[in-house]
């Protein structure tokens, strides 16, 4: 990658670790209100992913979703708001933190883990018949690989060569329950290759690697050769859900030791490293910062859909 | 009027919405190859190709949820689950995500999916192949669910739902695939959220859906011959319910009697018998009575499958029970 993109991903990544740091001090105070699960540490998937996308491609995405939408392209603005349950957001404040589509966006998220992977190849089915070259990509973690979900999608996209591309957020741990305990296969990617599908494990903490598995993977999907599964490996510094009792399944030395590995401060070393100065990216991310915050504030003071809002559009009535 | 079964105006429904319109595609188990177990689709694969109509492996979970991508995506697929006692391995992409995606969407998401099983006894199945779980279905905010009786009904609610921006479930009857009835050869609809009165009487409403129908009919057959008139009410559309068309009735007759093959517990029938009571309890001169399947898995055997779901001699002891 150039020093231009790199920069370009940096200043996204930057913009999903502090709206997530927002998001979780929210949480902390009640104002998001439950079901957010932070981020913070896996933003190099979501932006390395995103960088290789057209904006009419699809994203399919879990409960994880805050950094995959903002990618694809949500506003911070339209994200803080649904995350608080207020009427600018992108479901207009009745999804919350886990559940939203972002039509505009092609951009779907939902709580069920697992089950985005077979609508994901729904999604591809349609553009493959549409034949214009777009793709889907589908986010789900480690815990989904262990749902039956899982295991009919992967087997559906290889028989039927479609043009999807599934990425495993492998964080280590399904909620409290650690990755080498409870998914019987290492890597993951594995189990997608014995489906017959193209399977890779990249370092999820290197956008440049991210980024280099996902335009290869992109590009033979667009082909029509078929699906491409990538097993990104990374972390989550926060918990499960934001306020979860983390000392029950991990040790602070563990959080520390990944926290070294951080994108956003590898991608920092590579960008000094290539000439970019410290004050540049300094004044970088407290541009971003001040725009967060500008964002937050402007998100606290939308009003949460009235009851009559937040039950529109149950089913297109019967004419 | 020319005379096809239920099946025929099934495999009709589909072959016109398919030619009408490209988009519209059947995805299934064994929909291609075998064209469906009652051959409901024989001759599709070959008149329309393998992508129209998809034979899908034995993978509820991904055939439900191909279909909520593909409708998102602009294609209208109806997709078979072979039996609905298989549809317990879709109800994850169907409830949470079919009829959740147009709200969540503020509107802008259109699920445009007819999910079509079979359910009931009449194939000697047993507890795993005989279900009825309509009740399910009606209780999820989104969802309209559908029981055809006759052929001109499966015909004409078919080709509706497959015209509708909504999922639409369809739950046929495996004792009805080879009943025959009067089809015009001409295009028609029938609107969905819509009864229809299969016969009419003054003394006693029977509420009654899919095989259930039948019975009905021949309870009220039988019980003319006594003097008693039967109004027999096939709402067609579980959910949304065309409440008006019950309430006319009971208003009329005063007597009601609800006959579903599924048990009553927590049922549509409970809902159907509630509606009456909102709405006509003053009419009422008796209390509103369900005849419903007994609570059990269904058993194996031609005598003993039928011998725990209604039959017209159930119906008639209900009716004779409000009339007195």
């Amino acid at each position: 990658m150039n020093k231009e993109k790199t920069l370009e991903l940096y200043e996204q990544m930057l913009i999903l670790r502090h709206v997530d740091e927002m998001f979780y001090d929210l949480k902390m105070k009640d104002l998001i209100m439950d079901g957010f699960h932070p981020y913070s540490g896996q933003e190099a998937v979501a932006v390395g992913v995103s960088s290789t996308l057209n904006p009419d491609d699809v994203v399919i995405s879990n409960h994880r979703p805050q950094g995959h939408s903002m990618a694809k392209g949500s506003t911070p603005k339209s994200v803080f708001c649904e995350m608080l349950g207020r009427r600018g957001g992108v479901s207009h404040g009745i999804g919350g933190p886990m559940q939203w589509i972002d039509a505009k966006n092609n951009f779907y998220c939902g709580s069920i883990v697992g089950s985005g992977m077979t609508i994901a190849a729904g999604v591809a089915m349609a553009m493959k018949k549409e034949a214009k070259g777009r793709v889907c990509v589908c986010y789900f973690g480690d815990g989904a690989s262990n749902t039956g979900s899982f295991h009919e999608a992967l087997n559906l996209a290889a028989i039927w060569k479609l043009p999807v591309v599934y990425i495993c957020e492998n964080n280590q741990y399904g909620e409290a329950m650690p990755v080498d305990e409870f998914v019987s296969c290492k890597p993951i990617s594995k189990r997608a290759e014995s489906y017959g599908l193209t399977g890779v494990t990249v370092d999820g903490n290197d956008i440049e690697e991210v980024v280099a598995a996902v335009e290869k993977a992109v590009i033979q999907a667009r082909e029509g050769v078929g699906p491409f599964f990538i097993e990104t490996v990374t972390y989550r510094f926060r918990g499960h859900y934001g306020g979860d009792p983390e000392h029950t399944y991990r040790s602070k030395e563990e959080v520390e030791q990944w926290k070294q590995k951080c994108p956003i401060k590898r991608t920092k070393a590579v960008l000094v490293s290539q000439g970019v100065s410290e004050k540049q990216l300094d004044d970088l991310e407290q541009k971003v910062i001040a725009q967060a915050e500008e964002d937050q504030k402007w998100a606290l003071e939308q009003p949460f859909p009235t009851l009559e809002q937040a039950t529109d559009h149950v089913m297109i009535p019967l004419s | 009027m020319r005379t096809i079964t239920y099946c025929d105006a099934l495999r009709e429904a589909t072959r016109e919405e398919m030619t009408r319109d490209e988009n519209v595609y059947l995805i299934g188990e064994d929909v291609g190859r075998w064209g469906n177990l009652f051959s409901a689709s024989k001759g599709l694969l070959k008149e329309f190709g393998p992508e129209q109509v998809k034979d899908c492996p034995i993978s509820e979970a991904a055939l439900a949820g191909c279909a909520v991508g593909s409708a998102v995506t602009g294609m209208r697929p109806i997709a078979e689950i072979m039996y609905i006692d298989f549809i317990t391995i879709a109800m994850d992409q169907m409830i949470n995500h079919a009829a959740k995606y147009h709200q969540l969407s503020c509107g802008d998401v259109k699920v445009p999916i007819v999910f079509r099983t079979q359910g009931g006894v009449g194939m000697r199945n047993s507890s795993q192949h005989s279900q009825s779980f309509e009740n399910w279905f009606v209780n999820v905010p989104g969802m309209i669910t559908v029981m055809p009786s006759t052929p001109y009904d499966m015909k004409g609610l078919l080709k509706s739902a497959v015209r509708n921006d909504n999922p639409v479930l369809i739950i046929e009857h495996k004792a009805l695939y080879f009943t025959k009835g009067e089809v015009p050869e001409e295009e028609y609809l029938v609107p969905l959220g819509v009864a229809d009165v299969k016969r009419q009487g003054s003394d006693v409403t029977i509420i009654a859906t899919s095989w259930m129908v039948l019975h009905a009919l021949k309870a009220a057959e039988k019980l003319q011959a006594d003097g008693v008139s039967c109004e027999v009410i096939d709402p067609r559309t579980l959910w949304p319910l065309d409440k008006e068309t019950i309430i006319n009735s009971v208003k009329k007759t005063g007597r009601c009697v609800v006959v579903t093959e599924a048990p009553a517990e927590g049922g549509w029938s409970g809902e159907a018998a509630t509606v009456v009571m909102e709405n006509c309890f003053s009419d009422l001169k008796a209390p509103v009575k369900r005849v419903c399947g007994m609570r059990t898995g269904v058993p194996y055997g031609t005598e003993l499958e039928r011998a725990v779901v209604p039959n017209e001699d159930w119906i008639i002891d209900g009716i004779r029970e409000v009339l007195k």
